[in-house]
């Protein structure tokens, strides 16, 4: 018995040792990374008067650089695609705890999923990954059961095999991710066809995810908390706008948010060359989009 | 508690420390500990479905001594059914209710008569389909005077709830894991060494290879009908890896658990994949479950006794039985039957014990011949496993029609480079110990201690550097 102990501990202690070499990993991961967002995040650059969050629709449909010289209030967008709002509620906590709190916060609804099941809006995690070298990121995902606790104490727990690259990640060409954070379609070469969609679909209260609802409030109590102004905007799809989603936020939120909802008369949200597809702007569209959501802030500066 | 967590490694250092350091080597306190043990484990689940374990537990132990005691023919066949029935019928509840009461209410209703949906909200308690074949196996031995009944009660309870096989087996037999809970135990450095090896190259082809694969077998088997022929190949390959390595894994470990407390549970694969033919295939594959089949079913049933048509209706009947032990669905009794098809030449030619021993047993590398023989019955199961992984029947025919008629000769859009490199070096590592116990049992044995240790810290810098988030094994839910 003392025998094989010995020997458990001894390779232990060798396997300690060998990890720390894994190091290097964790503190070139973050270098390679074309997205630097959440990463400035955490080291408090991120000080500005109006944040934009959410999913695919306010990164590709809001332009944050534009929004600033319309308001002459700075302003960053740090959406990202395919996000849910308990990812929105994570990015959130650590903008306040890593930074200087924002005037505003810009909310887009994602029509129709924003609270209900939808297996293209997920938690980030890939986002958080590469960030494995900050404690903050790695309790978080140690938080979220998707590390265990060894994470804590050793390097290789914290690696995950995409962390084991020395290429630097792809700009996307399509959507590059600007100065401001935001990544609008720049190019339309490999757009899809796609069709005015008529029919409107019945929202059903019955398919609301619990914990979306859990955090989406949690989500305006921090704004509410920090004398955040919370603005939910609705940005436009490529088909008839449809209030039940609307009915439904404002239902279940505070009073002193403020709702947003692009000009539904505006004609040119009818016009297939202000779409990227079916559900995003262009950067056509969503130059004529972030002027009338300037024009919101303008009114509701106070 | 899975066994690929933190949580099972603290919950078996604290055993194995107790075990050896505080009973002291009594065999009584040795097994008491390993009963509570295993009670907590269970418990880990669901604390409520302890009991039901506890009462099969209880209910075959008495049943064994009424049946041993008494000398009249009615009262030990009453014995003997009341225990077959009630475990059966727990099985049949648990696991079956649904799938008889739909499968039913279609048949109505292709006959035109409407009946209302009725189905209950079960859950399906852990390792259910595992004990219950223990308690039957231990009745049925002891009904045909095979075994005596146990009357230690703690002792019998230790050969039910064992936690490293409680939960997916090995399906141990009273004759051989009830002698070793009987005989005193003593601390044996190479058996503990030993099963840290298999530990170790358990949660390899568990995290490394099963849990790899999964995530590109999900991805491709959950969106078949926009893949290429070439990539639901490569798809159904991935699951026949990920299968082979979550359950074969999972048995390593068991075992390997096992041996720390120096006792030997029954081998459960020896790798079936080098097979040469189906019957080979089915020696090597889920071994305890085959020969369980093969002594309580298959012989009672008449065997290969009675001429080729008994032994055909009794290999269909065995193999559409396990497939329905796997699970509640035609999928799993599509699988068994397709696996009978595959044994009816073997059976009708008396081919079927050609290839009892390792492939190239004496040599390093297979003949022409074997290679072919071995790479035509890996195509076989991997077709068959298409029916085991799709959601339903539906599903499994779309997913082989599609491979068919899709760019079957394009190259695959789902093509990880790393895991078809990690799976080439587990087939070398596994083709290489093909005659031992598990694969890694004695490579490097010829090397010095440094070469040796490097080995298994390369093999656990893997687990770390390959694990993806901590995965269910698949044979939980059977």
């Amino acid at each position: 018995m003392k025998r094989l102990l010995t020997n458990l501990f001894l390779f232990g202690i060798v396997f300690f040792v060998i990890d720390k070499f894994f190091y290097v990993f964790l503190f070139t991961s973050p270098n390679l990374e074309v997205d630097k967002r959440l990463e400035l995040l955490i080291n408090g650059k991120i000080n500005k008067d109006i944040i934009v969050m959410g999913s695919s629709r306010g990164a590709y449909g809001i332009i944050a650089g534009q929004i600033e010289k319309e308001t002459s209030l700075s302003a960053y967008n740090i959406t990202y695609p395919g996000s849910n709002i308990e990812f929105h509620e994570f990015l959130l906590k650590t903008l306040l705890k890593f930074n200087k709190k924002p005037k505003i916060i810009i909310l887009p609804i994602d029509d129709p999923s924003e609270l209900v099941f939808d297996k293209t809006l997920n938690f980030r995690f890939e986002r958080l990954y590469p960030l494995v070298k900050y404690n903050y990121i790695t309790n978080e995902l140690i938080n979220q059961k998707e590390k265990n606790q060894l994470a804590r104490v050793l390097c290789l727990a914290r690696l995950n095999r995409g962390n084991f690259s020395f290429e630097k990640k792809k700009i996307s060409s399509e959507s590059p991710i600007l100065e401001c954070g935001s990544m609008p379609f720049i190019n339309q070469i490999n757009r899809k066809k796609f069709n005015f969609y008529k029919h409107l679909k019945k929202y059903n209260i019955k398919n609301e995810k619990e914990s979306k609802i859990k955090a989406f409030l949690e989500f305006q109590d921090i704004c509410n908390k920090n004398n955040i102004k919370l603005i939910y905007c609705f940005t436009p799809n490529f088909r008839p706008y449809n209030t039940d989603l609307e009915k439904r936020i404002k239902k279940i939120s505070d009073k002193e948010n403020k709702f947003f909802v692009y000009d539904t008369l505006n004609q040119l949200y009818k016009k297939e060359d202000y779409f990227y597809d079916e559900s995003h702007l262009n950067i056509k569209g969503a130059k004529l989009y972030t002027t009338e959501l300037s024009n919101f802030i303008n009114l509701n500066k106070n | 508690m899975l066994f690929n967590t933190l949580d099972f490694a603290a919950f078996l250092s604290i055993v194995f420390i107790l075990y050896w350091f505080f009973t002291k080597n009594n065999l009584k306190s040795q097994n008491l500990l390993l009963l509570v043990s295993s009670y907590f484990f269970y418990s880990c689940w669901d604390w409520r479905f302890l009991f039901l374990l506890i009462f099969s537990t209880l209910l075959d132990y008495f049943s064994g001594i009424q049946i041993e005691k008494s000398t009249n023919i009615k009262t030990r066949k009453f014995w003997f059914w009341l225990s077959i029935i009630i475990n059966l019928g727990f099985l049949g509840v648990f696991k079956y209710f649904n799938f008889f009461t739909a499968s039913f209410q279609n048949l109505l209703m292709n006959l035109g008569i409407h009946v209302n949906s009725w189905s209950l909200n079960v859950i399906l308690p852990i390792g259910i389909s595992f004990y219950t074949f223990h308690g039957l196996s231990y009745i049925i031995d002891i009904y045909k005077n095979r075994i005596s009944a146990e009357k230690n009660i703690v002792d019998y309870s230790v050969f039910v709830s064992y936690f490293p096989l409680l939960v997916a087996g090995p399906i141990e037999r009273a004759t051989h894991l009830l002698p070793q809970i009987k005989k005193k135990r003593t601390f044996n450095y190479n058996q503990a060494v030993d099963g840290l090896r298999q530990i170790l190259w358990g949660l390899f082809k568990k995290i490394v290879i099963a849990d790899n694969c999964a995530e590109y077998a999900n991805y491709i088997f959950n969106d078949s009908s926009n893949y290429s022929g070439s990539t639901l190949i490569i798809g159904a390959l991935f699951f026949t890896f990920q299968i082979y390595g979550d359950f074969s894994g999972y048995s390593d470990i068991a075992l390997g658990v096992s041996r720390l407390f120096g006792i030997e549970l029954l081998k459960n694969f020896s790798f079936p994949y080098f097979s040469r033919d189906i019957a080979e295939f089915w020696r090597r594959w889920h071994i305890s479950l085959s020969s369980w089949f093969k002594d309580y079913l298959y012989i009672p049933l008449g065997g290969s006794k009675g001429g080729k048509w008994m032994q055909v209706r009794n290999t269909f009947i065995i193999f559409i039985v396990s497939g329905f032990w796997h699970g509640a669905n035609w999928t799993f009794i599509v699988w068994g039957l397709l696996n009978a098809i595959y044994f009816l030449p073997l059976l009708l030619f008396n081919k079927n014990r050609d290839n009892l021993q390792i492939v190239a047993f004496d040599k390093s590398l297979p003949s022409f011949k074997e290679l072919v023989s071995i790479l035509f019955t890996f195509g076989l199961t991997v077709f068959a496993w298409i029916f085991f992984r799709a959601n339903n029947l539906q599903h499994a025919f779309s997913y082989i029609s599609g491979i068919f008629s899709k760019k079957i000769f394009s190259l695959p859009e789902i093509r990880p480079t790393y895991l078809l490199l990690l799976l080439l070096l587990f087939i070398v590592i596994e083709w290489i110990g093909r005659k031992d116990n598990y694969g890694l049992e004695k490579i490097g044995f010829q090397f010095n201690k440094i070469f040796r240790w490097s080995l298994y810290l390369g093999l656990f810098i893997l687990l770390f550097i390959y694990g993806a988030k901590e995965q269910q094994f698949i044979y939980f839910q059977f």
